[in-house]
């Protein structure tokens, strides 16, 4: 059988009536769980991966899949409209999405997340099936020089959503990258900052920090300030559903955002996050609405949650293929398979072929189903926002808390009283949140510091170390001159529109202004 | 209709099967959900409960510092309690020597090794290095020339990579080793061909090499293991063996007849058809030693455990 | 985005500003003692486990006084006035709920940081908001860790079912 009859008769399979209620379930758990703020995907899928054990092979391939991509989208719901991603991906979602819930857009931000992560599943799904094994020759021509490389374009362009002042925007990243620094160096096993304390030698948990900024630094703001207080979040205001506009400035950045998300989600050191950042800069570059961003741009929530589902996908490129979890979700994903009889490495497409195609064909199946779902729900989330205040940011913090201390449930005892080491760090970041915001702080590069700055860290080292310490492993392949050349046009080329267009800028911001 | 009731079944079960007996076993896996030691704890959980050796197990979660939050945490809070179980596993032995940890396996009644897996040494298909005795070639020329992608430093591919050095006559701390986080990343790093040999768990490359894309050079188990076509390093003449395992061991202080009660529960265990088939499922080995000669394997694998690492320089 | 527009009026130096300078200088000179204190491994490149936290200590120094400079011009944005005390309910939420998790249990500890918070929105009535929170957390941990074993603390509530 050839390709197209393989994918032919697994998504017959897949159309069953039953299968397709399988996967309708999965997608309603995995979106149901993910959505919960502070539950990112990696714990969504570790807990509900058990689920599907009971069920036979097809439907439970089917369920996992559904699990898989609805636990992956879930978090942006809450991101958007609540300003508390539970995941690194979602960050860049909630910087524009929840500037548009706030103005009553939170409908079309939904609407163009749920769109694009439908098109971003598609083509990357497709783009597994067919363009696989090419993906991953190029994913492996990534070595630690062309890691630092890409490393050093995604700080340059990482200054895009800084906010508006750039002493803020670089406090905020150092904090970040002060706090990556902490725990045991993965080259040399040698412990760092950790002031001996057993609980901090893994370093900070990104998704704990996430939580932390975002959930309980937003809801302290919120409680903290009179007018947010009083001021009515209006849950819609026009059309829940994208106008005309919306629909010509997505598109464009639902594409961009799959190509950006898929090749980097296929990486070994990849990872929907490194995606999202990419995807934001790059919409920032190519938007004809730049100053729109910071605002509530449509085209800063739909090209990051395009390439945060596309590098879902990607990130199947390297498991399927190599057997390469590259990712925590993806390792969870790894054990899943395994339960299937399907060992993943480079003979699978060989020897296991109707099962592959099985779930290919069920992630087709589970990223329509996903679209089904929520569109019509998006009515329905955005009323989220009318539950009573108390009411709604006490919730939060109920799954705020729960996310974090189910993923450790390690004792810490603070005068002779045993509590959740997780739970302090929670409430200290929390209050680091908040002052942040205070005194306008952005908060995404934080995080962003965290995620890539030991990454960034470690390929330097990495290389030089394979080099014997020679600089110029750094640039000694066409891949890495190229970022490092798009990393320095980043920098310099924005710099030279300035100086030229100076005078028009500042003649059509005057215009802005009245 | 059926397929219906079946799904609506699933979901609900999970969410009713709540059995109303107290818990028998806590099963505290010292890492996150989702990795290797908490895969462990929840296949003994299905296995105990399927096999109705234990009504009711739970498993707890306690990630941090290669298992050593786990530990210290066990060993403060389970003292005597003949219900309480951990699974650790080689990782630990060496975590507890390079993070300084205040509890060591020492603390605890270790049970039973369950499952095992041996390192081997793998070069990409186009490397001009043929077998062990080439590797060893090049090493002794340069062997900063030789760079060894694995997980984490101290971890046991690095400790691995130590003990090879020394036992084919190299300085151990010229050995350069790139850590990388976990095997995927490192295996991707072989295949590009970003460092001259890979050092990790045989799992890791056993697709790879049944591809034809990674040749094994040598495998760190006493006895050549059937499938696997490779010399030991003992037969290449690197006197080295050395087993990733995964163990359960109880509480401090129970007593012996609680120590032999727990020990005939695990052996029902290990010995059951569901256990036996979730540990084929997973592609593990089943390498089941329990009593005074598991004690004994500890006992020499921490000793020279920590022998290579204070080599290396990881450990003061 | 606005240069000008706000400048007129002579600001006075910012002195919460100030202290954000002086706590990122205290930061950075943390980080680069604690990493002289650190001890050394031989390794094969000029670029070891310490050069990466000397760069970030010396940039937070840096960023420090230019923080400085601003907060001295008056250049920090205006702030809103803050309530204090809803803030406190939460933190001290918070910190009871951490405090007593381990001992109570999840719902109780849970239920507790759910009225502070609702009482910090203004929802006073803390005989709704309290059964409320401890039921609500009671069926999140029964979902949680009896139906997808997720490891949550379990007190005398819990032992119930």
């Amino acid at each position: 059988m050839n390709t197209f009859e393989l994918l032919g008769a697994g998504l017959l399979t897949a159309f069953q009536w039953g299968n397709l209620l399988y996967a309708l379930i999965g997608v309603t758990l995995g979106t149901a769980v993910g959505v919960l703020p502070g539950i990112g995907p990696a714990l969504t899928v570790a807990l509900l991966l058990p689920v599907t054990y009971r069920l036979d092979p097809a439907g439970s391939l089917i369920m996992f899949a559904g699990i898989y991509y609805g636990g992956m989208y879930g978090g942006s719901t809450t991101s958007i409209l609540l300003n508390t991603p539970g995941e690194s991906a979602s960050i860049v979602t909630a910087l524009e999405g929840n500037k548009m819930a706030r103005k009553g857009r939170g409908g079309p931000a939904l609407a163009t997340a749920a769109i694009g992560s439908f098109i971003a599943g598609l083509v990357a799904t497709l783009g597994l099936a067919f363009i696989a094994p090419s993906v991953v020759k190029f994913a492996l021509s990534f070595g630690p020089s062309e890691y630092f490389a890409l490393m050093l374009l995604a700080f340059m362009t990482v200054s895009a959503a800084f906010g508006e002042s750039t002493l803020r925007g670089l406090t905020a990243l150092f904090i970040g990258l002060a706090l990556g620094l902490i725990g045991i160096d993965q080259l040399t096993g040698q412990t760092r900052l950790a002031m001996n304390t057993p609980n901090l030698f893994d370093g900070i948990s990104v998704t704990t920090l996430a939580v932390a900024l975002f959930a309980i630094g937003e809801t302290i703001a919120v409680v903290a300030s009179r007018t947010a207080m009083d001021d009515r979040i209006q849950a819609v205001k026009g059309s829940v559903w994208m106008s005309r506009e919306d629909w010509a400035r997505s598109w464009k950045s639902w594409l961009r955002g799959t190509a950006i998300g898929f090749p980097i989600g296929a990486m070994p050191a990849g990872g929907a996050d490194v995606a999202s950042f990419l995807s934001y800069s790059a919409e920032k570059q190519f938007s004809k609405h730049p100053e729109e961003f910071g605002q509530g741009a449509i085209e800063g929530v739909a090209g990051p949650e395009a390439a945060n589902n596309a590098s879902a996908a990607g990130t199947l490129v390297p498991l399927l293929t190599l057997g390469l979890p590259t990712t925590a979700t993806a390792a969870i994903m790894l054990a899943g398979f395994q339960q299937f009889g399907l060992q993943p490495g480079p003979l699978l497409f060989v020897t296991n072929a109707p099962l592959v195609w099985g779930l290919i064909a069920s992630l087709l199946v589970a990223n329509l189903m996903l679209l089904v779902l929520n569109l019509p729900l998006i009515g329905l989330w955005v009323r989220l926002l009318m539950i009573p205040r108390p009411w709604l940011y006490a919730g939060i913090l109920i799954f705020a808390t729960l996310g974090t201390i189910g993923a450790s449930a390690s004792t810490f005892v603070v005068f002779g009283i045993p509590t959740s080491f997780e739970l302090g760090l929670l409430l200290l970041f929390g209050l680091l949140g908040y002052l942040l915001r205070r005194f306008g702080y952005p908060i995404a590069p934080v995080v962003v510091g965290l995620i890539l700055g030991p990454m960034a860290e470690r390929s330097l080292r990495q290389a030089l170390q394979i080099g014997q310490g020679d600089p110029t492993v750094l640039v000694d392949s066409w891949i890495s001159v190229t970022l490092i050349g798009l990393a320095i046009a980043a920098v310099v080329v924005p710099m030279i529109l300035r100086a030229r267009g100076k005078g028009k800028m500042l003649a059509a911001m005057a215009g802005d202004e009245d | 209709m059926r397929h219906y009731l079946l799904a609506a079944l699933a979901a609900g079960s999970l969410l009713l099967a709540a059995p109303a007996f107290a818990a028998d076993y806590t099963i505290m896996a010292p890492a996150a959900p989702g990795g290797g030691w908490d895969q462990t704890a929840r296949t003994m959980q299905a296995a105990l409960q399927d096999e109705g050796i234990s009504s009711n197990v739970q498993v707890i979660n306690v990630p941090g510092a290669g298992g050593t939050i786990g530990l210290a945490q066990f060993v403060n809070q389970s003292s005597g309690n003949p219900e309480a179980l951990i699974v650790g596993g080689y990782v630990m032995v060496g975590a507890i020597l390079t993070n300084a940890s205040p509890v060591t396996l020492d603390q605890v009644t270790p049970i039973a090794r369950l499952t095992g897996e041996y390192e081997a040494i793998v070069v990409p298909a186009g490397s001009d290095i043929q077998d062990m005795a080439g590797l060893v070639a090049k090493l002794k020329e340069d062997p900063g020339a030789v760079s060894w992608g694995g997980g984490s430093a101290g971890g046991t591919d690095h400790i691995t990579a130590g003990l090879v050095a020394k036992a084919a006559g190299v300085d151990p701390t010229k050995v350069n080793y790139i850590a990388f986080s976990g095997g995927g990343e490192a295996l991707a790093a072989i295949l590009g061909n970003q460092v001259t040999v890979g050092i990790s768990g045989y799992g890791e490359f056993a697709e790879q090499v049944k591809a034809g894309t990674l040749r094994v050079i040598g495998i760190s188990s006493d006895e050549p293991v059937e499938g696997i076509d490779a010399p030991t390093f003992k037969d290449a003449g690197i006197d080295v063996s050395i087993q990733n395992w995964r163990m359960v061991a109880a509480a401090p202080d129970i007593s012996a007849e609680q120590k032999a009660a727990i020990t005939a529960d695990i052996e029902k265990m290990v010995k059951s058809e569901s256990w036996q088939k979730a540990v084929a499922d997973k592609g593990w080995a089943d390498t089941y030693l329990a009593g005074d000669a598991f004690d004994a394997q500890l006992k020499k694998d921490t000793a020279a455990t920590a022998g290579i690492l204070k080599e290396i320089g990881l450990v003061k | 985005m606005s240069l000008e527009a706000e400048q007129p009026v002579a600001r006075r130096p910012d002195r919460a500003a100030l202290l954000i300078a002086l706590v990122l200088a205290v930061v950075g000179l943390a980080i680069g003692w604690s990493t002289l204190q650190a001890g050394g491994v031989a390794a094969y490149t000029p670029v070891g486990p310490k050069t990466v936290p000397f760069i970030v200590a010396a940039c937070l120094i840096g960023l420090a006084l230019w923080t400085a400079v601003e907060a001295w011009r008056g250049n920090f944005p205006e702030r809103e006035e803050q309530q204090t005390a809803p803030i406190l309910w939460v933190v001290g939420g918070l910190i009871v709920q951490m405090l007593t998790i381990k001992t109570i249990g999840f719902s109780l500890a849970t239920g507790l940081l759910f009225a502070a918070t609702a009482f910090a929105f203004n929802e006073r009535r803390l005989w709704l908001t309290l059964p409320f929170g401890i039921v609500f957390s009671f069926a999140v941990w029964f979902i949680f860790a009896r139906g997808l074993q997720l490891s949550l603390p379990a007190g005398w509530l819990e032992r119930l079912v």
